[in-house]
């Protein structure tokens, strides 16, 4: 079949309606139409909901941006170090293609598309199970694991002041990582967009928060914005920090592309 | 000077203090397995039948796949609501121990001839009223209206976009025998024909108001014209009746609502139209000899995304909304078609041949990212997008005849909308009610 054939499969399904039509009904037919068109409840898209009226009763807080679609955060200055390949939803495998949106081959072609086989579990998962495991058990991380995964989990190469950070520091920040996402619900809608924000939280020695944890970057979305502090609330207290004080949380969403 | 000594001291270790929090390294966190926001919602207080309110409410929660029930069993508190509580009286601990995020209350009352409904939402984190809303309608109609009107508010209250559990959709049906257009509840719910007029009728689409539904019909003179079925009114209106010496094979509204993306054949070429809703002023956009048709603006009206052969193959093109620009955006497969621009604008749902079968597939705007959505052995096609572009329907053969889905735009929570014995296809998702 040539492209132009199948397409008119597409709209062409009418065309060949059409002809078979013709062939099969007669102007007797064509009467039945008439008449069937008289007796039959033709066209009502019965409309149950009329007349609803709203009345605000009160809102809290300062106004907010008209309810329209989700700010999305503008997109371009993105430099971060890209992520290889926007993770396939669900029963579908994407070969990984690290290339950078700007660079040439416009369309990211997917190789091969494997049919429902499981998505392998990414080492990065299997480390938060077994983390999440250890912190349940109350079972402290190998300090094997703890070296390898401090520059993980922290956002930036090394700390600003160049001192190595201690495993101890690392080992709570994977923790306190591991306790605040199980707490954070990111709406469908925004888990595929690139938003990002900081907030600075106030711990107690317990790991308790003691305020209002501060929004010191938002992303752009004040509810992506509202949900953060949210997760972080719902968190307290959290793993017990090797200092009371303020830390600093980076919220991002995993699928962002 | 011992005074002096210690102040020096108080203020470099508060100095100290702050140098290491700046220091400290942060916390990134990611998100990691979906997560729901827990909703504690009771019955709401009243004289009326609150049990089938409160299920149609759950279900318009659950439907937005934002939330999770929470048992009314695990209730600490009361599991109806008397009166709307003061800030004082919710107690934001309780509920949060059972593990809501949310809690959710509500009264309602027959007013002479209207149903009163009125609910507050609470956000347990920070114990805050999120929203006290009340609405009225006629008491002769269907509660349930109300109650997904609901669930949608709170929807929006936690992500800035309303839920759609209240709008509607149309698709068409074989059903009958021959393909009718139809009418459905977004869940699925409350089908029913808009049109049976025993003809062939197809490519449904609705106007931006939501107040009508335009469609290909051969109902009269045995070849395809475009008509426009109203809410209400129960003869369709047809449309464009200067262009109707020529076959007019599919219509779509302009996000403005006052004018048409038209698909007809003015000679043997068929080509992309725009007209305004009386006809006149057709302007031709696409200029050759291919064929180019199933056009889906862009939320703004400033681009229309459309199939074409040029190539010799059908994929998907963009071009500017005066035929100018155009680009070809998809490169993968030989077989792509009925492209749908999300409202937000961000997404091209379109679906692609891979293999023997159609998949649904994302691309973005600029061509850069190119993703399936769902892939299956059996065909998906006809992806349309929900108001606020977190859901996609499209017609699939994966239970033998065609039936309409609906899935995230994260590829979760696949549901299945139709059940009918006669392929459903061709769905179109309408807007926000008013």
């Amino acid at each position: 079949m040539t492209g132009t054939e199948e397409l008119f499969i597409q709209l062409g399904e009418l065309r060949r309606q059409e002809l078979r039509r013709l062939i099969a009904f007669s102007a007797a037919a064509h009467l039945v139409v008439v008449v069937a068109f008289c007796f039959t409840p033709e066209s009502k898209i019965s409309l149950p909901r009329g007349v609803v009226s709203v009345e605000l009763v009160s809102l809290p807080a300062a106004a907010r941006p008209a309810p329209s679609a989700p700010v999305a955060k503008p997109e371009p200055p993105k430099p971060v170090p890209p992520k290889p390949v926007p993770p396939a939803p669900k029963k579908v495998v994407l070969p990984a293609e690290p290339t950078t949106p700007k660079v040439k081959p416009k369309v990211v072609k997917p190789a091969v598309v494997e049919k429902p086989a499981p998505t392998p579990a990414p080492a990065e998962n299997l480390e938060d199970v077994l983390a999440q495991f250890r912190e349940e058990s109350g079972e402290e991380a190998p300090p094997t694991e703890i070296a390898k995964a401090a520059p993980a989990a922290i956002g930036t190469p090394g700390s600003p002041t160049g001192v190595a950070i201690s495993p101890e520091v690392a080992a709570w920040i994977k923790r306190a990582k591991i306790h605040v996402r199980k707490n954070w619900v990111v709406p469908p809608g925004f888990r595929t967009q690139a938003l990002e924000a900081r907030v600075e939280v106030n711990l107690d020695a317990s790991g308790a928060v003691r305020g209002n944890p501060r929004i010191t970057q938002p992303s752009g979305n004040p509810w992506y914005d509202e949900g953060v502090v949210r997760a972080i609330q719902k968190s307290s207290p959290l793993p017990a920090p090797p200092e009371a004080g303020k830390w600093n949380f980076v919220f991002l969403p995993e699928d962002s592309y | 000077m011992r005074v002096a000594l210690l102040v020096a001291v108080a203020v470099s270790s508060v100095a100290v203090t702050a140098a290491r929090a700046a220091e400290r390294p942060a916390v990134v966190v990611t998100s990691g397995k979906e997560q729901q926001f827990g909703v504690a919602l009771q019955k709401f207080g009243g004289n009326f039948d609150a049990e089938a309110y409160r299920e149609g409410m759950a279900a318009a929660l659950e439907f937005s796949s934002l939330f999770r029930l929470i048992d009314r069993k695990a209730f600490l508190g009361p599991t109806t609501t008397e009166v709307l509580s003061d800030r004082a009286d919710v107690n934001c601990t309780e509920w949060s121990t059972i593990g809501a995020d949310v809690f959710v209350e509500g009264v309602q009352r027959v007013e002479q001839d209207q149903f009163v409904a009125e609910f507050a939402v609470w956000d347990l984190a920070g114990c805050q009223s999120k929203l006290n809303r009340r609405y009225r309608q006629a008491s002769s109609a269907d509660p349930l209206i109300l109650a997904k009107r609901m669930a949608d508010d709170i929807v929006e209250v936690l992500t800035g976009a309303r839920g759609v559990a209240s709008t509607e959709l149309t698709f068409v049906s074989k059903r009958g025998g021959n393909p009718e257009i139809f009418v459905m509840d977004a869940d699925g719910g409350n089908q029913r024909a808009a049109t049976a007029n025993g003809s062939i009728n197809n490519f449904p689409s609705w106007s931006p108001s939501g107040d009508s539904i335009i469609y290909t019909s051969y109902r009269t003179e045995n070849r395809p014209l475009l008509y426009i079925s109203t809410r209400g009114q129960g003869k369709p209106g047809r449309i464009l009746a200067p262009l109707s010496s020529k076959p007019l094979y599919r219509a779509v509204f302009h996000p403005s609502g006052r004018e048409l993306a038209v698909v007809m054949s003015p000679s043997d070429s068929t080509e992309i139209y725009r007209v305004d809703l009386a006809g006149k002023n057709p302007r031709r956009l696409t200029q050759n000899r291919a064929i180019d048709v199933s056009p889906s603006w862009s939320p703004d009206g400033s681009k229309l995304a459309f199939v074409s052969d040029r190539s010799g193959s059908p994929q998907i093109y963009l071009m500017d909304s005066d035929g100018a620009n155009v680009k070809r955006l998809t490169f993968n497969g030989n077989y792509n078609t009925n492209p749908a621009w999300s409202p937000d604008g961000r997404w091209i749902a379109y679906q692609g041949r891979v293999g023997g079968q159609f998949d649904i597939w994302l691309i973005d705007p600029e061509g850069n990212v190119n993703l399936p959505l769902i892939s299956h052995p059996r065909s998906d096609e006809s992806p349309c997008w929900s108001p606020d572009s977190r859901k996609i329907a499209f017609s699939s053969t994966r239970r033998g005849s065609a039936d309409i889905y609906v899935i995230d735009s994260s590829g979760d929570h696949l549901q299945r909308l139709t059940r009918s014995q006669g392929d459903d296809t061709s769905p179109s998702w309408g807007p926000y009610p008013r």
